[in-house]
């Protein structure tokens, strides 16, 4: 009867994930049934009658489970420090697209003057440099998703989050290249006239983002 | 009696914490003595007492340990911290002042 018993008490946690905390659970009701079960012997009530009113006594697993879960720390950090985390990086990223923005203004107002290209394009080049730097440590700096328990919605909340925060990293990197590629395409037309090949840039910068999306790949 | 099981519910923490400072103990120990505490008349439903081991738990009131049995399932026991014996004097003191306002209250006499 003890058997089961113990196969009753496994059914109920048959969906539940498979945690620590839950198998710990699952141990202590299946313990406290079975002393309950006992004690209605003693008292006693038939064998099925035992089970019945100690089976009955457990209620519903997934009552139980759900109670578990609630109340549980999702995040280790404080409201405030997530406010001011999203604050910072918020700022971080409107400087660096204000960055992006702005870096063609070099090109367009030395160009008429004896500095000419090569220096309008260095200090855009810089500015980009710069503006992606910017978005890369938003990226690492950012407050961490920890996981609180080993369960598998803990599991895919940490991958979902890891994915965006590289999703993102990529999409910046990728912005940066088509807007570095789209002012050199301009730069070196406008320069050299030589409009009948330069269109080539974009093919190069279209290979060269899919080698960035490639490495990132590679990564995971 | 719905009314005296939601007043008693209430209470969870305090009746497990009181328990709890006479010896360490399982859940099913917990909840018989209950049911015969009360007279046969209250017994709390398995989702409130685990909940609450888990909220005593994790707010350090209460520890626990495998018990060594020899056949069958492990008994999960319990054991009151110091902060819980403070937490369940400062819970006794509270039902103390809720019985003193509730008697007062109900009074028929001025």
């Amino acid at each position: 009867m003890e058997e089961k018993l113990r196969i009753y008490v496994e059914s109920l946690f048959e969906t539940a994930p498979k945690t620590m905390q839950i198998i710990e659970l699952r141990e202590e009701i299946l313990q406290n049934t079975i002393d309950k079960y006992h004690d209605l012997l003693a008292e006693g009530k038939s064998e099925e009658a035992a089970f019945n009113i100690a089976v009955a006594g457990i209620g519903d697993a997934r009552e139980l489970i759900a109670a578990l879960g609630r109340g549980r720390d999702f995040m280790r950090y404080t409201k405030e420090e997530i406010v001011q985390d999203n604050r910072r990086s918020g700022l971080l990223l409107a400087i660096a697209i204000m960055l992006y923005i702005l870096s063609v203004l070099p090109v367009i107002i030395l160009a008429d003057t004896r500095y000419e290209e090569p220096l309008g394009v260095c200090i855009m080049l810089i500015m980009v440099a710069i503006a992606t730097g910017i978005i890369v440590y938003r990226a690492k700096t950012r407050l961490r998703y920890d996981k609180q328990d080993e369960t598998i919605v803990e599991d895919f909340k940490e991958w979902k989050h890891e994915t965006n925060e590289r999703k993102s990293l990529y999409k910046a990197i990728d912005a940066a290249v088509w807007a570095v590629t789209i002012a050199l395409y301009f730069l070196i037309s406008f320069s050299t006239g030589a409009w009948y090949v330069t269109w080539v840039i974009f093919l190069i910068a279209t290979a060269i983002t899919n080698i960035i999306k490639a490495c990132f790949d590679l990564k995971k | 009696m719905t009314i005296a099981s939601d007043l008693i519910r209430g209470h969870t923490d305090a009746i497990i914490l009181a328990h709890l400072l006479r010896r360490d103990s399982y859940g099913y120990e917990i909840n018989k003595s209950i049911l015969s505490k009360s007279g046969g008349t209250y017994e709390l439903n398995e989702a409130t007492l685990y909940t609450a081991f888990k909220r005593l738990t994790d707010a350090g009131y209460i520890t626990f340990y495998w018990g060594a049995e020899k056949i069958g399932a492990r008994r999960k026991y319990y054991h009151i911290t110091q902060q819980g014996r403070e937490a369940y004097k400062r819970m006794q003191e509270e039902w103390q002042t809720t019985k003193q306002i509730i008697d007062n209250l109900l009074a028929t006499e001025d």
